[in-house]
Parts: C-alpha cells; sequence; structure tokens
C-alpha cells in the first residue's frame, strides 16, 4: 500500500510545473486522472514526447474535448467525485468550461481547488503569460546566477517549475490535512512567482532589513566566511567542454581546511598570514583558487573526490547527465534509474528516476508507464462515474470523449 | 501557542532539521503546524549563517528558515533535559531528522515510535543511509556537483556554477515536506507512523527538466550532439528561450508558444530583416529559421527599453522576462497588490520580509515571529503544552 492511496485528483496540467506536482502524488499512490485532448495533445502535450512520458507516469489518461457540452457534464461529474482539482492554465479557462471552483465548491464542498497560474488571481500582472525562464528573471534567480560582472546566466533549467510542482504538493497535503479538521475543502492560489521569489528570500530580508543588495558571486558564498568555495578544473578527459573535469571543494571550518591542507601535502602557502583565517581566506579568495586549481589540475577528479572525503573534506565531481546515468555508484546502489513496468506504444521502453522519498511501511515502488490520449477513458469513467464501457464507446463515437 | 484557523494548526512537528531540510519545517510552520525547534546549550549553530541584521547580530538566515516556530535550549549533558526532549517526541506527529543538527542524534526515534505508534520521522541526509556515499559531506556546492545541477548551470566561460543560495536545500526541503504531510495522511488514514528518508543526491537528480530525457531520447532532438548538454549559459535546451541584453538591460526573451505572433511582432516594429524569405519555409530549412529568428530577435531587443518591450510583449502574451535584481524584486508591484510581504521581526524591529508561498483562501498561512522559551526542562516541556 503507498501512502497516498485513496486520494483522487483531477489533473488538468500541463508542461512540466503542474505534471512534476500531480506526478509526486501519483507516485505516492493518488489516483491521477490526467485529462488531455486530441487538440491539446501537441508538442511536450503530445503522449507520444518524452517530455510527456517523463512527467505523466503512474498517472490514468482520460481525453475530453471541452468544446462538447456533454464533455463539460462529464468533467463536472468528474469534479464533484473528486479530492483534488488542479490546473496551471492561465486563470479562467476551467470558468469557461464551467468547472471553476464556485460551480464544483457549491456540489461538492470537500473539493480542493489548486490553481497554479504564472502570477496568481488578481493584481496587476495576473494575466502575464510566463514559463519558467521568465519566473526565474522576474524573481532574481537569472541576476542572482552568475559571475561577477559576467552579465546574468541563470540557471540551467526550468528549476522553478520543479519547485512550483513540490509546493503545490504540499499545498495539496496541506489542504488535505485542514479538511480533516474543517471539515471543508478550500481554494488554493499558488503563484508560481511567488514559489520562485521565496527561493532568494534571505536575500530579500537583508534587503528589508540592512539596505543590502546581493549580487551574483559565482561558486562563493555571498554571506558566509567559507572558502575555498568553489568548481576547480582537473585533469581533462578531453578538449571538449563535456570532457572536462570539475571538482567542487568545499572549506567550512579550521577542521575542513587543516584537513584539505593535508591532503595537499601542507604546502608552504598554505600556512601564509593572507590564508591564516577564514576571513582572510575569503579576503584573498581569488589567490586561495589559483594555488588549489593549480594542485587539482593534474590531478583526476574522481579519485580525488575520494580523497578528500577520506579526510574529512566535503568534495564532490561535476556531474553531467551521462555520469548520473552510467556511472554514479550512489545513484546505482539504489536503483535509482529504473525501467517503466512496461513499453510505451510510441517510445518503446521508458525509463523512470525513482521517487526519492524511501517510505519504510508504505514503499512507493510502483512505475507505470505514461499513457496515450484516452487511454484510460473505460476504467476511469467506470470507477469514477461507473459508466458501463458502452457508455464509454457511444461517447467516444460522438466525440466528446476522444 | 497561538490558534489562527490556519491548515496544520493541529498538527505538532518537533524539528531537528539541517539545512537541507529546513525549508520544507519552514513551508509547514507557516502554514500553522505547532513547531517546536529545540537546540544545544551552545546555540543553534545555524544561527551562525549569514547575513545578520546590523543592529541586533540576528542571523537573517537563521530567521527567514526558522520562522513560526518555538525554539529552546536542551542541556544535552542533563539526563532530565535529553529525558523530556524524547517525550516530546512521544506526542508529536511529526520529527524531522537531520545528520548535521546537533540534537538529531540525541534522540531515540525508534524509542518514541514504540510509544508513539502514529509518529512519522523523516531523516533528510546527504545520500541516504546506504550506498557508497553514505557518509560524504555534501554543502550546497558539493550537492548541486554531484547532483547534477551544477553541470548544467556556467556558461563556457565560467565553471560550472553552483545555483544562487539554497536552491538545491529548498528542493530537499520541498520533498522532505510532502513525504512528512503524506506520512501524516497514511498515519491519519491507518494508525501507522514510520520512518522516512529523503537523500537529497536523489532529489536534486529527479528535478533536472532535460538532463535525463537528454540522455535517453537523444534521437529525439536533432540538435542533439551527445547525451548530456554543455553549458551554454542562459540558453535552454529549445534554443528558445535565452537571456538577451536590452539598451538599458537584460531581458529573457522567447518566441514561444507563438511563433507566428512573434513574426508579426517584428513586422510592425520592420525589424524581420530576411524572415519573410518564403526559403524558412520549406521543412528543411526550419531549424535555421528559428536560429534566424533568435538572431533577429537579439538584434532588435538590444535597441529597446527594457521596461517598456517588457510590458509591450505581455500585453501580447508572449512570456517574456524582465531580468530582475533583487531590489527590483522587492518593489515589484504585483507581490504588493497581492499583500505577500508580511511583517516579521527581526530583534526588536519589525521588518518586512517574504510570504508564504501559496494562498490557501479558507485557512491562509502567515509567517509569525519566533518564541522563546526559557526555563529548565520541566518548566519548557509544561510550556510547551503537549499532551499525549
Amino acid at each position: 500500500m503507498r501512502p497516498l492511496e485513496g486520494i483522487r485528483i483531477l489533473d488538468f496540467t500541463h508542461v512540466l510545473a503542474g505534471p512534476f506536482c500531480t506526478r509526486l502524488l501519483a507516485d505516492m499512490g493518488a489516483d491521477v486522472v490526467k485529462v488531455n485532448s486530441a487538440k491539446r495533445a501537441a508538442a511536450n502535450n503530445a503522449p507520444s514526447s518524452p517530455y510527456y512520458a517523463i512527467w505523466n507516469r503512474n498517472k490514468r489518461a482520460l481525453a475530453l474535448d471541452m468544446s462538447h457540452d456533454r464533455a463539460n457534464d462529464v468533467a463536472r461529474s468528474l469534479a464533484n467525485q473528486a479530492d483534488v482539482v488542479i490546473d496551471n492554465f492561465s486563470l479562467g479557462v476551467l470558468d469557461r468550461w464551467g468547472i471553476g471552483y464556485e460551480e464544483v465548491s457549491a456540489s461538492n464542498d470537500q473539493v480542493i481547488y489548486v490553481q497554479m497560474s504564472g502570477m496568481g488571481g488578481g493584481g496587476p500582472w495576473s494575466d502575464f503569460v510566463t514559463y519558467a525562464p521568465t519566473i526565474h528573471a522576474l524573481a532574481g534567480l537569472t541576476y542572482m546566477t552568475g559571475v561577477p560582472d559576467g552579465g546574468p546566466i541563470g540557471l540551467g533549467f526550468s528549476y522553478n517549475d520543479h519547485q512550483a510542482g513540490l509546493h503545490g504538493a504540499v499545498a495539496i497535503l496541506s489542504a488535505i490535512e485542514a479538511r480533516r479538521q474543517t471539515g471543508k475543502g478550500q481554494q488554493v492560489d499558488l503563484a508560481q512567482f511567488e514559489v520562485g521569489t521565496a527561493m532568494i528570500g534571505v536575500s530579500l530580508l537583508d534587503y528589508f532589513v540592512n539596505g543590502r543588495e546581493a549580487h551574483p558571486c559565482g561558486n562563493r558564498v555571498p554571506y558566509d566566511k567559507f572558502a575555498p568555495h568553489g568548481c576547480f578544473l582537473c585533469r581533462p578527459d578531453g578538449d571538449d567542454i563535456l570532457e572536462e573535469r570539475w571538482l567542487a571543494i568545499v572549506c567550512r571550518d579550521e577542521g575542513e581546511w587543516n584537513a584539505l591542507c593535508s591532503v595537499m601535502g601542507d604546502p608552504e602557502w598554505c600556512r601564509a598570514d593572507s590564508f591564516s583565517t577564514a576571513e582572510l581566506r575569503c579576503e584573498n579568495a581569488e589567490a586561495l583558487d589559483r594555488y588549489v586549481n593549480e594542485w587539482t589540475s593534474e590531478m583526476d577528479a574522481n579519485e580525488l573526490m575520494y580523497t578528500l572525503q577520506e579526510a574529512g573534506v566535503p568534495a564532490g565531481v561535476v556531474q553531467t547527465g551521462i555520469d548520473l546515468a552510467e556511472t554514479d555508484p550512489q545513484l546505482k546502489s539504489h536503483e535509482f534509474i529504473r525501467f517503466m513496468d512496461e513499453p510505451h506504444p510510441g517510445l518503446g521502453e521508458t525509463f523512470a528516476d525513482r521517487l526519492p522519498i524511501y517510505f519504510e511501511k508504505t514503499p512507493c515502488d510502483t512505475y507505470k508507464r505514461s499513457r496515450m490520449l484516452g487511454e484510460d477513458n473505460v476504467s476511469v469513467l467506470a470507477d469514477w462515474l461507473g459508466m458501463s464501457e458502452e457508455e464509454v464507446r457511444t461517447g467516444e463515437e460522438a466525440g466528446y470523449l476522444t | 501557542m497561538p490558534t489562527r484557523g490556519k491548515a496544520l494548526q493541529q498538527t505538532r512537528i518537533v524539528d531537528l532539521s539541517d539545512d537541507k531540510s529546513i525549508y520544507g519545517v519552514k513551508l509547514l510552520a507557516d502554514m500553522g503546524a505547532d513547531v517546536v525547534r529545540p537546540e544545544p546549550q551552545s546555540g543553534d549553530p545555524l544561527r551562525e549563517r549569514g547575513p545578520f541584521d546590523e543592529e541586533s547580530g540576528d542571523s537573517l538566515w537563521y530567521a527567514f528558515f526558522t520562522s513560526s516556530r518555538r525554539h529552546f535550549k536542551v542541556d544535552e549533558n542533563s539526563s532530565a533535559s535529553l529525558y523530556e526532549l524524547n517525550a516530546l517526541l512521544g506526542c508529536a506527529d511529526l520529527c524531522f531528522l537531520g545528520k548535521e543538527n546537533p540534537l538529531s542524534d540525541k534522540v531515540n526515534a525508534e524509542a518514541a515510535r514504540a510509544r508513539n505508534p502514529k509518529l512519522v520521522v523523516v531523516d533528510v541526509s546527504p545520500f541516504g543511509s546506504t550506498g557508497p556515499w553514505r557518509d560524504f559531506k555534501a554543502p550546497d556546492l558539493v550537492a548541486s556537483a554531484l547532483g547534477g545541477s551544477s553541470g548544467v548551470t556556467g556558461d563556457d566561460y565560467t565553471p560550472p556554477l553552483k545555483l544562487f543560495g539554497e536552491l538545491n536545500f529548498t528542493i530537499s526541503g520541498a520533498y522532505a515536506a510532502s513525504a512528512a504531510l503524506a506520512g501524516l495522511y497514511h498515519a491519519q488514514e491507518t494508525g501507522e507512523g514510520q520512518s522516512i528518508e529523503v537523500p537529497v543526491h536523489e532529489c536534486i537528480a529527479s528535478s533536472l527538466e532535460h538532463v535525463f530525457m537528454w540522455y535517453y531520447y537523444q534521437e529525439h532532438f536533432p540538435n542533439a550532439r551527445a547525451q548530456a548538454l554543455e553549458r551554454r549559459g542562459s540558453l535552454h535546451w529549445t534554443n528558445l528561450y535565452v537571456v538577451m541584453p536590452t539598451k538599458n538591460g537584460a531581458m529573457m526573451v522567447t518566441p514561444t508558444p507563438n511563433i507566428e505572433a512573434q513574426l508579426a511582432w517584428l513586422v510592425e516594429e520592420g525589424a524581420f530583416q530576411d524572415l519573410l524569405d518564403p526559403k524558412y519555409e520549406e521543412p528543411k530549412n526550419r531549424r535555421h529559421y528559428f536560429q534566424r529568428l533568435m538572431e533577429v530577435i537579439r538584434e532588435w531587443v538590444a535597441a529597446e527599453d527594457t521596461e517598456e518591450l517588457f510590458f509591450k510583449a505581455q500585453e501580447r502574451h508572449a512570456p517574456y522576462g524582465w531580468v530582475q535584481t533583487v531590489a527590483q524584486v522587492a518593489k515589484n508591484p504585483q507581490l504588493e497588490a497581492r499583500s505577500w510581504w508580511q511583517t516579521t521581526e527581526i530583534g526588536a524591529r519589525k521588518v518586512q520580509g517574504p510570504g508564504v508561498p501559496f494562498q490557501f483562501l479558507g485557512t491562509p498561512g502567515y509567517v509569525a515571529a519566533p518564541e522563546f522559551l526559557d526555563g529548565d526542562a520541566a518548566s519548557v516541556l509544561d510550556a510547551v503544552g503537549w499532551e499525549d
């Protein structure tokens, strides 16, 4: 038994933030019904795309053509049976389909209705259109991730989509707990922009309290006296940027610094006055990094990582996707990469990165492939609405089920 | 403990987290959970994390991450004090453990679960309790390197970059909060508590968007030259989102989701150059067209005023993103209009600070000031007020 078995989620989400939220809940056993349509099933929302396959595992697929009144009726009936209705459309789309919060809660006062829009309801920017890179820019994450005087670089992937999805899951489960106390569901307005902004909360507090503004600082930390604190080039595997080998090394206190010096063979420069305290090492970080880099440049990154960790110095190889998938011994030992229960009709064998949560009593080891458009029409409508297969097939012929 | 009609007001949490899950406990505390955070006599080491309030010397890092909790000291050398600490677990719903929290190994979670079978214990560590790296130290930069987020962040002229701030540990924190609430749900339904492990390494690796897709489905991406992408600055894996310099700032620009509308806009502006050339309509030239489109947009954007361009784009439903500094975020009109900021207490001052990242319309959360409980072990336990 998985921990969330029994929870029913009607899922109108698309692309990444919403689907990542419902994937997490589905991995933990919730019955997630992903609603799609032939019209919307394009690009990353097409069940045949790898992107869709990754973020929609463990869910069931229902296809409704919402331009039909009968499809709206089915959606309303499903919403009446749902513990959770969730979407990440721009605000107002579900209202137009007759399944807005007011309509649904009037007949299902237990429903938790989550809208994960970019900017949230209300406010001058509420209609703005956003994707994760938009949010990164607006929330300060793009500006802050970079090197001094180097221009904004930002995050190399859609970080905030994952973070918004995780926050969505926390919000849903909190609202379910609240419902246990109050007997009522409620509406949750999750603005992805506010999630992104919370990620620079400490720097915002520093701005409000001290009037100090944080600026990009590469791999150094802006507020603490940690040095060295960086990625250091080691012996390369080739000339290509993908064949570079970098090792992250961090010293947070005297113990870790002394251990690093010892592994380096206690060279004379280690004992220079300019590196004698954490404050001085930070002040002279550029020179310190040069010395460390000189030392690492001829070393094998992986071997050096083990040597440093053995000595108590935090160190880690900068891993690529190839490393994570092929050689990372920790991920291998946890069987982090799995394959889905059966081949995908369009993609063949598909992989699953396992849920990074290990429940002692309710293990979550089920990985069912993502489903094609309407593949579960019969089972979903039978389980949730008691419809017969014949009724479903009639709906498919009429075109409101696709 | 104030009761505020908040979502988690009947959930009791003992917070022995370290920096890897402290954000997750914050999420639950700000939603009203009754959270106590014991600390050793010498003080919580996380109070040493900067930045600090220049007036009071208090850690702002700590103020942000440990909001809405009750704090008290535990004497690690006193059996009475440790007994009382362990007694709290007997009447808690959730307990968070972190390897670097100095009190984490002072509690006997197994014994507590024997007394309190519904207790859910969430242990967040860099790599979990098994595997060859289980004893590795992994502060944020090292976690970011090994987990894969640094490998795709940065540019060809920079080293791989750490994500700013605590972005890796807020991921593991949010996973930990989800895990705790799922465990709590199961415990409420069945009466069965359990222990839960959350390895940070796997949390990061599971939140890398395209990275595993690129490895496993390379043949689906015509621009892939290897099973991993190089560091490429702000350029998204689709090649269709990138930060471009403007006349007076920087803008995250994308022609998606409506590329025809972007082209029409360039035509309106007289900035379309050769983009209407029929050759681009031929399927064999589509890739080249997208590349050329981004070049033309870059030239056009370079002469535009950032603020004007941003609002013009959003009026047209184009998801451009104005690259904002911390000060600009602090003055954002959308956050202001949604009353997102909340008043918090730092030292003796009331100041504005970040609010709760989701708005519950029935049981709204808020960021409460910390409370400090003084006294000996028995009086603190009494003040906490938990009963079986």
